[in-house]
């Protein structure tokens, strides 16, 4: 051991890798047998995949009315379940571009899983908006197609701007997604043994063979990537928020909204790439790499945003006694009193409370603790989406119209299929991509230091 | 008794269709008859239809028998394909006829509206008037003559007349329904006079029999009252609900609506209801006060007492102390009505018994009001004889076997009738029972034969309106389904023939008109009989009534004070039962409640607390608890309870007409049955039951599931004495940014235009304090705007499809006592409307006149602008409503004649909405263009919505806003008028006049 335990800690990479031991630890992992847990996860996932498919079907077939939609609230789980998803799928892109432009070292160990969480996110959002019309066979009218019946969509509309952000975020997403993995297929389709994966991983790494050219160009496509991205990580929940916060419901029509969801989007991100990382770090045994100083940092930043969070729920309970508009303020105080405060309530523990506990270094670095917690955190944003879409639709102006949303087993049924989409797509991508990027790993380890060999020659 | 049925629910009629369960029972019932449901009217029937029907209006007919109508206002050869015609006809109810004008298109009834030219329609109509166009393409009306269930054919049963009618000696007995057709009439004094052993007998479940036994008691004659609500400055009713349960209700709303005006100077008329329910009429009172329904006569007696000290004619009551004398509200009333001697009203509801009738009769004549707002027209159609007594005694000998034949025309007495009498087994015991019916009914089961009744747009026919105007009753389509009429159902049993209707009543009128052919014309194209009308009479009180006054001092004796009284009233919506089978009209909520399709018991907080139920429910509550009413005779119901602020304490009130078993499919299984608890035709008011909470739970439909405005000023409402201090109130009770001078809307960011520069501009303003919130709008608007029924379990789920809704809201003491406020809430047609921004496929836009459009073909269906409606006046199809609605059954053809061709079906999937009546605003362009050449401006009051020409209250005014001149304009120049949410920008075209009550100042001595 020639390394001290002290500066033992400050490297990003624990365990004495090299770089070969590095690249052994990711690229073995589709190589090696799949585990049986594999297997059972997948399955599951499969069941609520088609469990998912039915519920679509049904909706499809039936109607909205399947849903527990009423007459004041004509968005319930179906738009609560998008932002969710979407708000998951930033933590990602945060991870990915907007910490790489910063050098924030540490991204590298979880910004490959982070960014293929985003993708699939995004699917399982995406979903929402397409299936929640009351006539998907005509949806294509929403975008700008030319026409003989010479219409337009209407572009003062949030639902339209909503469809092209989300669009260019998942395609944008995807594609920075994908150019980082290229150096990493390279890697992969020069170990592997079979004839047919190494025509798989050969045709996606795009002839890549490590040249200097190659990585010149690599490089700066990944980073005009990182700074067209930087801005989508602001611009598709602010654009998602506009859906809100454009119209005139009381509780939605509130200015706080695009940095308010920006934070809430970070912070269930964070929640939700912590979820994934603990377990898959454990199964996979990479706690060489996606380390207990990962963890902490990203802790950090939950404990940031989820005040960051509770400052605006705050701030719009001041706002709307300050801007003296009774329906705001009926909005707002019906929320945390009226018939839906049991969600308030649920959303303030979870977001509020709950990140309390990353004050505390201790908490911070204890694993079981950010499991748990991370998992409480997606409840709360999830239940954040709710309190914001369905209690201001509930009660509104007209105290006449004033309902109760209770939702239908499609409800429930078609938000759990969902993560039957995200994990089947989640465990194929665990099971045959790199997981972690290897050559940025390898970047930010000691040894990339040209200097490195000599400083430890020198010992 | 009780709910024993399976509690099945259905999303739409057509899944009821399809529920096997259904099918059992209804082929259970008629098993030889199964195939018979699914016989229905074929493409080549329907065409038959269609084609007779143009041959009515004047075509050359292809089918026998040919029969002629006049068209109303064009020769036959100005038939355009596409334009309606319109007919005058009458609509009979209870006994009284109101004038209707019937849109046929292509030879099909499809609307139905007042009369304009009626003298008591003047073009207003009810919901009854409105709904009974779904009646008549009701699938589950009986098709067929049954003898014993069986199908036969009317000529057997004509042959069957012959044969069984040539004994004269037989003794018959009639039973029919409250009717004032002479034709009727004509056939009924000839069958009494040929038949020596022959009886009639009038039976309506919830008569006027306690109103007529009054005013016999009074003057010794049996006459009902009929009041000038709009000459009355003060009324006062007791348990009387004109508005609605009154076979003149149209006429009182309009009258009443009348002198509650406030514009011009005029001073409103003042109201004081007592009651036990909280009825539509109590919810328009300036006073009211709640007591047991059983208490009113000894609050009748005190009323007397107080009037005696300063009139004449009151004597015998002067003596009377009770603890209502002296109370505040008597004391109140009865100064108010001193001081308007000779233009107040005292009225008594049906329900309370003779002596207080008697005594309100007394009551008007000391205040002279008799003559001039209390008329006794005298009406030879009112029985002679107490019917309850005589229904009573006919069952008796048809149990002794004392009646040979029964004929029951029109009635169901096994449903309807007191369950003492038990009807059905003395039913039994006559020889031959033949009854004339719209659907095979309780009775029908019972009876040897069994003739499917005519609807009126079906048969010719005749009668009066409740002023006694004549009207002959005019077909506007051949009979769906081999029905016959009432008189040509008669005329078989009497001559053995198969005569039309329109023979027959013509030959009645043949003896009432001087030249008939011209008259007879003008009656069939203005719909009614010019000057005529009952003669009014002038009652003496008999020479014995101060002594029989004793009688009642001492029979009236204040009720116990812990007994909870069980008040049973006919339903606001399906009467004692007989609409029960309205789609529309079972999903109309009631004004009071908002609840569909049930009925339930009413009772107050108090009272639920007391019971030990809950006295208020939570939001996403709709399970409501289930209680156990049981009298002192252990007759016992389950029914659902509900909870209604300002209802009396210690009372409960149950509406009639639910709980049918194998009428139809709408009608079936919804609400309780409480006719079996009616033991005698006393028992509409029972003074002391037990009640028991069940502890099951039953769900309930509601429309509206909060009930206070949380001190938002939606509605807005000052007393007179405010209103003459600040005419401007209600503009001014909200303050709007920006909103300063000669402003008209409040400033915005946005250098945009009020509207363009196109005239006409439609605007809509809703006069609340005309309104009443009768609800008639809304099925107007179903009618004309092919609005689905989507069933019970749609609407408590919250997607109910009208277009226009009523809100009811309560203020004051909202939980004891509160006052109520109606509030009609059609779409706003904003002028900068939220849901148009924000729709990503521009289905909604705004059109050049200023209507906020709804294109279904380009809707999506993302519900945004539903969302974004500040007034949530957006309707979603969350399921194929339209569809399923009009494909129920085996002959959806039936029901689809009932919708109007200018108006869209609309698909799942899509939003829709209250479009102005855009259909009939096109009709009048068309017609000004084609008029005029160039002008697409229609003259002001041609076009018309559907709400406001259905409204009685004439509380809605439509119009062009672009024009200084037009009645909408002056409306909306009204100091009253306010618009709601204008503090938010979106200037909604449709603004409110803000209500006035007229309560009587405290200090000064009335107006």
């Amino acid at each position: 051991m020639s390394q001290s335990s002290d500066t033992q800690k400050d490297l990003l990479v624990k365990g004495n890798h090299d770089f070969a031991s590095v690249t052994r630890l990711i690229s073995d992992i589709p190589q090696q047998k799949t585990p049986a847990w594999w297997y059972i996860a997948f399955g599951i996932s499969n069941i609520l995949l088609a469990m998912l498919l039915g519920m679509v079907i049904l909706l499809i077939w039936n109607g909205i009315g399947v849903w527990g939609l009423n007459q004041p609230v004509g968005w319930g789980w179906d738009i609560t379940n998008f932002v969710w998803w979407v708000g998951i799928g930033h933590a990602g892109t945060l991870i990915s571009a907007i910490l790489f432009l910063f050098r924030q070292g540490w991204r590298t160990a979880i910004n490959r899983f982070a960014e293929a969480m985003t993708i699939f996110a995004v699917m399982c959002a995406g979903l929402f908006p397409a299936i929640h019309v009351g006539r998907i066979w005509a949806i294509y009218w929403i975008f700008p197609l030319p026409n003989s019946m010479q219409l337009w969509p209407n572009f003062n509309s949030p639902l339209l701007w909503d469809v092209f952000a989300v669009a260019t975020y998942f395609t944008v997403s995807t594609l920075f997604w994908y150019v980082g993995l290229i150096p990493d297929l390279a890697t992969m389709r020069d170990k592997v043994k079979g004839f047919y994966s190494k025509i798989a991983y050969g045709v996606f790494a795009l002839g890549w063979t490590g040249s200097n050219r190659h990585w010149q160009h690599y490089e700066k496509a990944y980073m005009i990537l990182a700074g067209l991205a930087t801005p989508l990580v602001l611009s598709v929940h602010t654009i998602v928020s506009f859906d809100f916060a454009v119209s005139i419901i009381p509780g939605w029509h509130t200015t706080i909204f695009p940095p308010y969801f920006v934070a809430g989007a970070v912070f269930s991100g964070f929640a939700m790439v912590l979820t994934l990382m603990i377990i898959t770090r454990k199964l996979y045994h990479l706690e060489d790499i996606m380390t207990i100083d990962h963890i902490e940092k990203m802790n950090i930043i939950i404990l940031v945003t989820g005040n960051m969070v509770g400052f605006a729920y705050a701030m719009e309970f001041f706002i709307a006694w300050y801007g003296g508009v009774e329906y705001e303020k009926f909005a707002f105080i019906n929320r945390a009193f009226g018939p839906y405060a049991w969600a308030y309530w649920i959303m303030i523990t979870c977001n509020v409370v709950a990140p309390q506990f990353f004050w505390v270094k201790k908490f911070r670095r204890h694993i079981g603790l950010t499991f748990f917690l991370s998992i409480v955190i997606n409840i709360g944003m999830w239940f954040e989406r709710f309190v914001i879409t369905v209690t201001s639709l509930a009660q509104d102006f007209l105290p006449s119209s004033w309902g109760y949303f209770s939702p239908t087993y499609v409800d429930v049924l078609t938000y759990v299929g969902t993560f039957g989409l995200f994990f089947t797509f989640f465990l194929l991508f665990l099971r045959f991509l790199p997981m972690v990027a290897i050559s940025e790993v390898k970047g930010v380890m000691p040894q990339a230091d040209p200097a490195y060999y000599r400083n430890n020659q020198k010992h | 008794m009780g709910k024993e049925q399976p509690q099945t629910y259905w999303r739409s009629l057509n899944e009821l269709a399809k529920n096997e369960e259904y099918r059992r029972f209804a082929e259970r019932e008629f098993p030889e008859n199964a195939t018979e449901l699914t016989d229905g009217l074929s493409r080549r029937n329907f065409l038959q239809i269609m084609g007779a029907s143009v041959a009515l209006a004047g075509f050359t007919a292809c089918r026998k028998p040919v029969q002629k109508i006049l068209p109303y206002t064009r020769q036959p050869e100005h038939i355009v394909p596409g334009n309606p015609l319109f007919y005058a006809s009458a609509m009979p109810y209870r006994g009284f006829l109101s004038g209707v004008l019937v849109e046929t298109h292509e030879g099909r009834p499809t609307k139905i509206e007042g009369n304009d030219r009626h003298p008591d329609a003047m073009g207003k109509s009810g919901i009854r008037e409105q709904a009974s166009i779904l009646d008549l393409y009701d699938q589950d009306r009986s098709r067929r003559v049954r003898k014993e269930g069986q199908a036969e054919s009317y000529e057997r049963f004509v042959d069957f007349c012959r044969d069984h009618f040539s004994d004269k000696s037989q003794r018959i007995a009639f039973i029919s329904e409250a009717s004032s057709s002479p034709t009727l009439h004509r056939l009924k004094n000839q069958f009494l006079s040929e038949f020596e052993h022959a009886r009639w007998v009038t039976w309506e479940p919830f008569n006027e029999e306690h109103i007529l036994e009054g005013t016999r008691q009074f003057s010794g004659k049996r006459l009902m009252p009929r009041y000038s609500f709009e000459k009355a400055r003060a009324a006062l009713t007791l348990d009387h609900d004109f508005m609605q349960e009154d076979s003149a209700s149209l006429a009182y709303i309009r009258d009443f609506s009348t002198a509650r005006s406030v514009d011009h100077g005029s001073v409103p008329s003042r109201l004081y209801s007592v009651e036990n329910n909280y009825s539509l009429t109590g919810s328009n009172a300036d006073h009211r006060l709640r007591i047991k329904s059983t208490d009113i006569p000894a609050f009748t007696l005190a009323l007397a007492a107080q009037l005696a000290q300063k009139t004449s004619g009151l004597e015998a009551f002067s003596d009377v102390q009770n603890e209502f004398s002296g109370s505040e509200f008597l004391t109140l009333a009865a100064q108010d009505l001193l001081e308007n001697r000779g233009s107040s009203v005292v009225s008594a509801g049906a329900g309370q018994p003779p002596a207080v009738h008697a005594i309100v009769a007394a009551i008007n004549l000391a205040l002279g009001n008799q003559g001039v707002t209390v008329l006794y027209p005298d009406n030879p159609y009112i029985p002679a004889e107490n019917q309850n007594q005589a229904l009573s005694s006919l069952v008796q000998d048809m149990d002794n076997g004392a009646v040979d034949t029964l004929v029951l025309l029109g009635t169901n007495p096994v449903y309807t009738a007191p369950s003492g009498l038990n009807f059905e087994e003395a039913m039994k015991k006559v020889p031959v029972s033949i009854q004339l019916a719209n659907h095979v009914d309780e009775t029908s089961r019972n009876a040897t034969w069994h003739i499917p009744k005519t609807h009126f747009l079906e048969s010719w026919g005749d009668g009066c309106s409740f002023r006694g105007v004549y009207s002959v009753i005019q077909p506007v389509i051949q009979p769906l389904f081999n029905s016959k009429s009432e008189i040509e159902f008669l005329n078989t049993l009497l001559n053995a023939e198969n005569k039309a209707g329109y023979d027959l009543v013509r030959a009645t009128w043949k003896d009432r008109l001087s030249s008939f052919e011209v008259q007879w014309d003008e009656i069939l194209h203005d719909g009614y009989q010019m000057e005529t009308s009952f003669d009014v009479l002038n009652p003496e009180p008999e020479a014995n009534f101060t002594a029989s006054a004793q009688d009642l001092i001492t029979n009236i004796r204040k009720t116990p004070e812990d007994a909870i009284e069980l008040i049973f009233k006919p339903d606001p919506k399906i009467n004692d039962g007989r609409f029960a089978n309205n789609g529309w009209l079972q999903e109309l909520p009631d004004p009071m409640t908002k609840i569909t399709w049930d009925n339930v018991a009413l009772m107050s907080p108090s009272t639920a607390e007391r019971i030990g139920i809950p006295p208020e429910r939570s939001f996403g509550e709709f399970q409501h608890p289930v209680l156990r009413i049981q009298n002192n005779e252990g007759r016992a119901l389950e029914i659902a309870a509900w909870v209604l602020p300002g209802h009396a304490d210690d009372s409960l009130t149950i509406y009639a007409g639910y709980g049918r078993r194998h009428i139809g499919r709408v009608a079936d299984e919804i609400g309780v049955s409480v006719y079996p608890f009616i033991h005698s035709t006393e028992d509409v008011q029972i003074p002391e039951v037990s009640v028991e909470v069940t502890g099951q739970r039953y769900e309930i439909a509601s429309t509206q599931d909060h009930h206070s405005l949380e001190g938002r000023p939606h509605v807005r409402e000052a007393t007179l004495e405010e209103f003459r201090e600040n005419p401007g109130f209600a503009s001014e009770a909200v303050y709007v940014p920006g909103r300063f001078g000669e402003r008209e809307h409040p400033v915005s960011l946005f250098a945009d235009k009020v509207f363009p520069d196109h005239e006409p501009q439609w605007g809509m303003a809703i006069d609340l304090n005309a309104c009443i919130g009768c609800g008639v709008c809304t099925i107007a608007c179903q009618a004309e705007n092919n609005i689905p029924v989507i069933g019970k379990r749609e609407v408590r789920r919250g997607r109910e499809m009208h277009w226009i809704r009523t809100d009811r809201y309560f203020s004051g003491d909202e939980r004891e006592n509160p006052k109520v406020m109606h509030q009609p809430v059609p779409c706003m047609h904003c002028d900068n409307a939220p849901c148009e921004q924000v729709c990503p496929v521009a289905a909604t836009t705004h059109s050049d006149d200023g209507l906020n459009q709804m294109t279904y073909n380009r809707c999506i269906g993302t519900r945004y602008c539903a969302n974004n409606c500040p007034f949530k006046v957006r309707r979603f199809n969350f399921f194929n409503y339209s569809k399923e609605f009009l494909t129920t059954g085996d002959d959806p053809e039936i029901v689809q004649m009932a919708m109007n061709p200018d108006v869209t079906v609309r698909f799942r999937g899509v939003m829709e909405k209250c479009t102005f009546c855009v259909q009939r605003i096109s009709r009048a362009k068309i017609d000004t263009k084609n008029r005029t050449g160039n002008s697409i401006k229609p003259e002001d009051g041609s076009v018309v919505t559907a709400c406001q020409q259905a409204c009685p209250a004439n509380a809605i005014s439509f119009g062009d806003i672009s024009d200084n001149e037009s009645v909408v304009t002056q409306k909306k120049n009204n100091d009253r008028n306010y618009v709601m949410l204008e503090e938010m920008n979106i200037r909604p075209r449709t603004s409110y006049l803000a209500k006035i009550r007229n309560p009587k100042p405290a200090h000064s001595d009335g107006h």
